[in-house]
């Protein structure tokens, strides 16, 4: 198995060689059988590609050690999940999936744009397979994920780091990787257009969706390491400016951008190399963040490996991709000349530039003061360091400068604005600001950067009604249907503003997020049983510590009961931590938090002592947190709407009585709420100490929990009452002699099926089952290509019957209405 | 058009000018040496009252810790050289003898003395696991 995935990593290189140079001899020679077979081999790359993901997944799944990646990074232990997680686990197989998502995109986005951007093509396939072809060389020469051992393979594996056995872990990195590997497609698209000179601007059509698919997954991506890192590293907060973190959060600033000034360039033809730039800039972010994260050039307090020869190919890429892509924009220059001039600064095409400014600041700011600590060395030998301070200090000015850009944009008119149209749009979004904020200063709210962030929120929602109630009323006037489904049909008819307009709404949640920060507060005890401390409006009382083990673990819980100032019970906490056997020396800290929309009340219990019992406990008062993840679900419903295809709500609003929008909007909106509250944290407070031996574990490990509430866990590894009993059961039958074998039939007798094994037996129908999740994991992704491709081809003929249904001269009177608003 | 690119040449050097100050202003207050135990113990006097992050490895055994408070004193050693510190608070799971750590803070005359939360031990990535090696930190 080893050996056929390094001959297809092998493979997949010379491949993607041809394609680089089939593609570009057959461009160059308008050879269109040549460029055929470079997007034929371009395609085999992925199938490759596929092939090789499987196998690796297979050797995972099949716990083949003699593999020194499977070994490192997984055991037999492991629930089937995680060894499929295991797959980018570590960094050869992190780039290995890296270059299988790429792959897929490429070749789908090859597909899609394959007769409208005909002239594009070839150098789409090069860029991209080049890029393929540095990764694949990556692996192939210094880390290859199928290398075996040379001498004695291990019996088994090392098992993954228990703290990223987490469900936001597993999938955290794809995200990150689909939104890194997204920006690639731009970076294709743009390099192919500087190369072949058609720089009008239908490349940035090609390339807009991507663009937003690639910022969705990196915002995706970033909000669910926050949120690993609130619930599972314990300090309490969920940004700590980590080099890590900063990589991912660097080309999210100039894709931001970009999604901004991409609109100024269709609107106005103007800032065309900048665009371009930017697109580029992305690019070489996606490739330094990663380069950041696995060479160890800036040292953080992640062992990442000093690894001299990886950090050398990454800089020997890294420094060609830029001459060789500025080195184009330069050449090109000439073509790039815009078409207007700016009219005004207060205009909204001048709000923009500010704000690609401020992005584009931020995101060298974070790089400086990420790479100092470098920096410092190489300039003065002197290693200098700055911290979370350093960064709070810049970036939140700066936000704050952001979310007020955020609120003007809108309020601005393309090329010029006039006093009145000033004194119009500004008036209510002011007022509401100049409220919020005396409300809040008279409530005595004192932290300047808090107040000022909800003045600030105040100001952009007071914008985004305006903008969609002034919509929705120049709509309603001419269809005559009620206000809310008015609203839906203007969201349909310009789904990226509105859309965009939503992702805002989502932004300003995120903001109120931040600001609640400003007001957290925490603090350090050590109790012991029977105490009893007071914090913020909350009683924290110790109840006992206790030591538990379930088969996988040992527990220490420290079960807290927690009550308000007045007395009135308020439940229990239980923070723990959590000894995994073979991991034994590196504890996992299982944080305690209870939710709620105002505050998080987060306890953690880093230290305790056994002997004497006691606890040290930290209890951190988190306000407004959930407002962070409430704002993200807000983004991404606003990105899922820009991502629709044309005519895809109109459809839906068409169809539908004149309320009927109004009320299941309402419905919808009933139904989504209790969702946003619930925690996933899993506590086990109620686990007995209860010694089993090795073989009652080895046999309840194959039953599944079928008491209904703990989702099929093995009877093994569940600690609800009822696998107690089934374990004690199983103890019995053992005694009495019987085999595995017997007991297994035994309880499949008993239930009258297989549904109470936890796998099932893998022979004869029971194999199929084994199939399920690759199955549905495939059919998943076969409909989201279809999709994709179905949603990026013009719909020129939905677009024509939609308009047809309307009368034609009353769109076009909401048109002009609707522009007068711009 | 020349007139613009005068406009806009000013305009840039302004900003980065002001941008330029606002950092090394700023940067003046946030920085702290990054060193090893070794380098600053070699020539302790010229280190006192500077902040420092301090790299090193905990001395077996060293770890004192109060009874009933959250009180430690320990010693860090790198390259033979050991310096002791001080601590009130909560640390890390991986705080233990051997450890590989940072500590933030500044050294007086009777030891180094470590800020609140400033304890970090090296945690391994998941990229380069080591067996035995630390873990989980307080601080991410």
């Amino acid at each position: 198995m080893a050996a056929l995935g390094a001959v297809l990593l092998l493979l997949a290189f010379v491949t993607a060689a041809y394609a680089v140079a089939a593609s570009v001899a057959g461009s160059r020679r308008h050879n269109a059988r040549l460029i055929e077979s470079g997007i034929g081999a371009f395609y085999t790359v992925s199938a490759l590609m596929t092939v090789a993901s499987g196998v690796i997944i297979y050797v995972f799944v099949a716990g083949d050690y003699s593999i020194r990646y499977v070994q490192r990074y997984s055991d037999s232990v492991q629930p089937l999940f995680y060894r499929i997680a295991s797959y980018w686990g570590g960094l050869d197989g992190s780039v290995m999936f890296w270059v299988f998502l790429l792959s897929l995109f490429g070749a789908v986005a090859v597909k899609v744009n394959r007769e409208r951007h005909r002239e594009l093509i070839p150098y789409v396939v090069a860029i991209i397979s080049v890029v393929e072809m540095f990764f694949l060389f990556l692996m192939v020469i210094h880390n290859n994920p199928f290398d075996t051992f040379l001498t004695e393979s291990p019996v088994d594996g090392r098992g993954l780091n228990p703290l990223l056995q987490n469900f936001y872990m597993v999938i955290h990195p794809p995200m990150m990787y689909l939104g890194f590997v997204g920006a690639t497609i731009p970076f294709a698209f743009g390099m192919a257009a500087l190369i072949t000179g058609h720089l009008d601007d239908s490349w940035l059509r090609a390339v807009r969706r991507w663009t937003m698919f690639s910022w969705f997954f990196l915002s995706l991506g970033l909000t669910l390491g926050m949120i690993w890192a609130y619930e599972e590293l314990g300090w309490g907060g969920y940004w700590g400016w980590d080099p890590v973190e900063n990589a991912g959060l660097l080309p999210w600033f100039t894709a931001t951008a970009f999604l901004h000034s991409v609109l100024v360039q269709e609107r106005r033809g103007m800032l065309r190399v900048w665009n371009v730039t930017l697109v580029i800039l992305t690019f070489l972010l996606t490739i330094f963040g990663t380069f950041m994260t696995r060479s160890g050039v800036v040292q953080s307090v992640h062992a990442f490996g000093e690894d001299r020869e990886l950090a050398l190919y990454f800089t020997i890429f890294m420094v060609s991709t830029l001459i060789f892509s500025f080195g184009w924009v330069i050449y090109r220059l000439p073509l790039l000349k815009a078409r207007h001039e700016l009219d005004s600064w207060v205009s909204r095409e001048a709000a923009f530039l500010a704000n690609n400014w401020v992005l584009l600041f931020s995101a060298l700011f974070v790089l400086f003061a990420t790479m100092f600590p470098t920096i410092t060395e190489a300039v003065s030998g002197e290693r200098l360091t700055v911290g979370p301070p350093f960064f709070n200090r810049w970036m939140l000015p700066i936000g704050l400068i952001l979310l007020f850009l955020t609120g003007v944009g809108p309020l601005l008119a393309w090329r010029k604005s006039t006093v009145i149209n000033l004194r119009d749009q500004f008036l209510w979004p002011v007022v509401s600001a100049v409220v919020v904020s005396g409300v809040l200063v008279s409530l005595g709210v004192r932290v300047w950067s808090s107040g000022l962030c909800f003045g600030l929120s105040a100001f952009v929602v007071g914008t985004l009604m305006q903008e969609f109630i002034r919509g929705a009323n120049v709509r309603r006037g001419m269809t005559g249907t009620d206000l809310l489904t008015a609203m839906i049909g203007l969201v349909s008819r310009n789904k990226r503003r509105y859309g965009g307009y939503i992702v805002h709404l989502g932004i300003v949640l995120m903001c109120l997020g931040f600001a609640g920060q400003g007001f957290s507060k925490d603090v350090q005890l050590l109790l012991k049983p029977g105490e009893e401390a007071t914090v913020g409006d909350y009683k924290l009382h110790l109840d006992a510590i206790r030591v538990t083990d379930d088969g996988q673990k040992q527990m220490v819980t420290a079960h807290v009961t927690l009550s308000d100032t007045k007395g009135t019970a308020l439940g229990q906490m239980h923070p723990a931590k959590w000894f995994y056997r073979k991991h034994e020396q590196e504890p996992t800290t299982e944080v305690a938090i209870r939710r709620a929309i105002a505050e998080d009340l987060y306890i953690v219990m880093p230290a305790f002592e056994i002997e004497d019992q006691t606890a040290s406990v930290e209890v951190h008062i988190n306000p407004l947190v959930n407002w962070v993840w409430m704002g993200f679900g807000v983004m991404a419903i606003g990105t899922g709407i820009a991502l629709l295809p044309e005519g895809a709500l109109g459809l839906a609003v068409a169809t539908l009585p004149a309320d009927a929008a109004a009320a299941s909007l309402l419905v919808l909106s009933l139904l989504l709420f209790p969702s946003t509250a619930r925690a996933q944290h899993v506590d086990t407070p109620n686990a007995q100490l209860q010694v089993f031996s090795p073989e009652v574990r080895q046999v309840t490990k194959k039953l599944a929990c079928w008491c209904g509430g703990c989702s099929h866990l093995p009877v093994g590894e569940c600690t609800c009452g009822h696998c107690a009993l089934v374990k004690t059961e199983v103890t019995g039958l053992i005694k009495q002699g019987k085999t595995e074998k017997e007991i297994l039939d035994f309880y499949v007798a008993k239930f009258g099926g297989q549904q109470v094994l936890s796998e099932p037996f893998n022979q004869g129908a029971g194999r199929l089952v084994w199939l399920v999740p690759y199955l549905t994991g495939l059919f998943g992704a076969i409909t989201a290509l279809v999709f994709a491709v179905r949603w990026s081809r013009r719909p020129a003929l939905a677009g024509t019957a939609m308009a047809a249904e309307e009368d034609t001269a009353l769109s076009a009177r909401l048109d002009d209405e609707l522009r007068d608003l711009d | 058009m020349k007139h613009k690119a005068i406009k806009i040449g000013l305009t840039s050097l302004v900003l980065v000018l002001a941008f330029g100050g606002l950092l090394y202003s700023t940067l003046a207050e946030g920085t702290e040496y990054y060193k090893h135990v070794d380098e600053v113990m070699g020539q302790p006097d010229g280190w006192y009252g500077k902040k420092l992050q301090l790299h090193g490895y905990v001395v077996p055994n060293s770890i004192l810790k109060r009874k009933s408070s959250l009180e430690y004193r320990f010693q860090v050693q790198s390259n033979g050289q050991i310096v002791n510190a001080s601590y009130t608070g909560v640390v890390p799971d991986t705080f233990k003898d051997d450890a590989e750590v940072v500590l933030k803070g500044s050294l007086s005359p009777e030891g180094f003395v470590v800020t609140p939360n400033g304890v970090m031990a090296k945690c391994p990535s998941k990229y380069e696991a080591k067996p035995g090696a630390a873990s989980p930190s307080s601080k991410y």
